[in-house]
């Protein structure tokens, strides 16, 4: 009696919570973690995504109304996002959606959108798979590992003159994803494979890991870790005395993870779709306009929030109306000018065009010293 | 065999952090018969409080360790004056409930208030690497795990040889008799989760020097130390000590010979094993309560 009681209750408050039809404001959804092992990297996104509105509406936003940002929690979990997205179309009917960010979880939610036919963007998630499930509803305004690996493993090779790495990466799609693309990249260029390995999400202590690496006696560790992780990870390398060159992908070249590394971090390689440091006019601008706004320099996540929402904000102005299909469309025709180059969209749905670079972390900043065109995948 | 004692001490080390941070959740068990749920958010705390007090305002490591202490002493104190005092004597699902929404809420706050940020304490030392013949360690993890012992000795010793943990002891037998005998049984009470929110909290200041303080931490460090508990047997405080080293061994073992992906796997296979095999842990003393 009292659970049906409660029942009835929770059927009120929603019922009464339910929007009085906003119709004022165009709505986008954005599914990234807030809570969990990647929070931090997950607030990064809307904190670039929040600045991205911001100026849409302070130009007056789309098609004359604001545009509003409805933000879900989906934790990097696939079972989270998809709740999050069905709340975000059927209860906020969000005429676009921006997420998930671990690859597993945009994997899950991607199904979830085409059966609603709402277009989705993903900023980060990298799985290089995702765009090759022919589901026209999904845009990745991000790189893939497999691209990645394609730009910059031969800058790497000879700059570094790597003959044997040990690889390390985070036991999840994107860490495997990252290690197999690079692995495969670097034996193709001759260099030996000294030992492979995978930790899961929130470890602290690498002791064990690293006692393994010491005795493979590599001249070079490529790892796939995010800010938490990697930052424990590359202080244990150099704790643990292992005097070798470090290189990797994962959000490095930001200011939070230079400081959590200390002076670990001077040397390391890092390669990042996006440096606050890339030397381009319309970078420069977006630094300045991210530093008033928060007080610290845009990452590699901070940027990938800001150009998704700028992408989606231009796909809806472009299609003239808010129904899906058309933005659908105006998505395929996008050519965004982003602080790191120019955004486009192949037939896959997959960004093309944008520069990536390889940065060194030195004194505290991470110096640029290669830059690639990430081109469009065959 | 260099490779092999690298592991072990590995896995001692780490295995002494994890009885450190499992002793607050079996005392606050084994003395009140309350399963805190928030236990690692208490840890989460001390870390940030630690954070709060090195980086922001900073302090000496000990001198803010000695803050985080303190502090954390009376939100313990404070917490079960106020809140775990409304169900006690009302069965162990009234604690569960109330312990659970306040991981929820300290979680959050945390959240709230510094951000999902991973954040650094500044350590008592520098951290380069020592060499002990084959093994690798750093200083900073050899002056925790003697903080550790320390502590694990001196609570130990403030039960079984003060007059507080005479009381405490009391108290945890028959709370009716202790009260007879004029034993302020709230006082106690309060006084012994203020004591487990300590352990927990410098814990977490301690590792949070060695490894990083985050507001989201929390979940994960309470489930590792339910496994150390249960492995170790509920409320048994040399059972939280053998549980860790156990749980910590293990997994540089796994780690080393088979893989470092699954190693979490290992705390839970054990738990399984125990509880099909001695169901009240390695060490529990079967007390029953009056």
């Amino acid at each position: 009696m009292k659970l049906s009681a409660f029942g009835c209750l929770t059927g009120l408050v929603v019922l009464l919570s339910a929007p009085a039809l906003a119709e004022d404001e165009i709505k986008i959804g954005l599914i990234e973690p807030l809570t969990g092992s990647v929070a931090y990297n997950g607030n990064s996104v809307v904190e670039g995504a929040k600045l991205a509105i911001g100026e849409v509406n302070a130009a007056g936003g789309v098609l004359g109304k604001p545009i509003k940002l409805v933000i879900e929690d989906g934790q990097c979990q696939p079972a989270n996002s998809v709740n999050a997205v069905e709340k975000l179309v059927q209860k906020d009917k969000v005429a676009l959606l921006v997420g998930a960010f671990c690859s597993s979880a945009t994997a899950a939610i991607m199904p979830v959108a085409q059966r609603y036919k709402i277009p989705l963007i993903t900023a980060v998630s990298s799985k290089a798979d995702l765009t090759e499930q022919n589901n026209p509803y999904f845009f990745r305004a991000a790189e893939t590992d497999a691209l990645m690996a394609r730009a910059f493993a031969k800058i790497l090779a000879t700059s570094l003159k790597l003959t044997n790495v040990a690889y390390i990466g985070v036991n999840d799609d994107w860490g495997r994803g990252g290690v197999e693309e690079f692995s495969h990249d670097l034996s193709d260029l001759g260099v030996k494979k000294a030992m492979v390995d995978y930790f899961d999400h929130g470890s602290t202590d690498f002791f064990t890991l690293l006692a393994k690496l010491r005795v493979a006696k590599p001249d070079g560790v490529f790892v796939a870790a995010e800010t938490q992780d990697g930052s424990i990870l590359v202080k244990q390398i150099r704790e643990m005395g292992i005097d070798t060159k470090v290189f990797g992908v994962g959000s490095w070249a930001t200011a939070d993870f230079i400081k959590l590394t200390g002076d670990a971090a001077e040397g390391i390689y890092a390669a990042v779709p996006y440096a606050s440091s890339m030397d381009a006019p319309r970078n420069q601008a977006f630094v300045k306009k991210y530093q008033d706004a928060y007080k610290i320099k845009p990452g590699k996540y901070g940027a990938a929030g800001y150009n998704a929402l700028q992408i989606a904000a231009a796909a809806i102005a472009r299609a003239g109306n808010v129904d899906p299909e058309a933005i659908r469309e105006a998505l395929h025709k996008t050519r965004y000018e982003a602080p790191n180059g120019i955004y486009q969209f192949d037939a896959k749905g997959q960004a093309y065009g944008f520069e990536a670079v390889l940065v060194r972390l030195q004194g505290g900043e991470p110096k640029v010293v290669a830059s690639s065109p990430v081109d469009a995948p065959h | 065999m260099d490779l092999f004692l690298q592991f072990l001490t590995n896995g001692l080390v780490v295995g002494a952090f994890y009885a450190l941070s499992a002793l607050g959740l079996t005392l606050i068990f084994g003395l009140m018969r309350v399963v805190n749920f928030a236990h690692g958010e208490i840890y989460m705390l001390g870390g940030v409080t630690g954070w709060f007090f090195t980086s922001a305002l900073g302090l000496n490591f000990f001198a803010a360790l000695a803050l985080v202490i303190v502090s954390m002493a009376v939100l313990g104190w404070l917490v079960d004056r106020f809140l775990i005092e409304r169900v006690r004597d009302q069965g162990e699902e009234a604690g569960i409930l109330l312990t659970i929404g306040l991981s929820i809420f300290l979680a959050n706050l945390t959240l709230l208030v510094v951000g999902p940020a991973p954040m650094k304490v500044v350590g008592p030392l520098t951290e380069g690497p020592v060499f002990l013949g084959p093994v690798v360690l750093t200083k900073l993890r050899i002056v925790a795990v003697a903080i550790g012992i320390i502590l694990i000795v001196g609570a130990n010793l403030l039960i079984r040889k003060t007059r507080l943990g005479q009381a405490m002891r009391a108290t945890f037998q028959d709370p009716m008799a202790a009260r007879l005998a004029g034993i302020r049984t709230d006082h106690i009470y309060a006084c012994t989760f203020a004591l487990g929110c300590t352990l927990a909290a410098t814990a977490g200041m301690l590792l949070a020097s060695i490894y990083s303080a985050q507001a989201s931490i929390g979940g994960l460090v309470s489930l590792k130390s339910f496994v150390v508990v249960i492995l170790g047997g509920m409320g048994s405080f040399p059972g939280a000590v053998v549980g860790g080293l156990l749980l910590g061994v293990a997994e540089a073992m796994w780690g080393g010979y088979v893989a470092t992906g699954m190693v979490d796997i290992i705390g839970f296979a054990l738990v399984i094993v125990i509880l099909l095999f001695r169901p009240q842990g390695l060490f529990a003393t079967r007390v029953e309560r009056a």
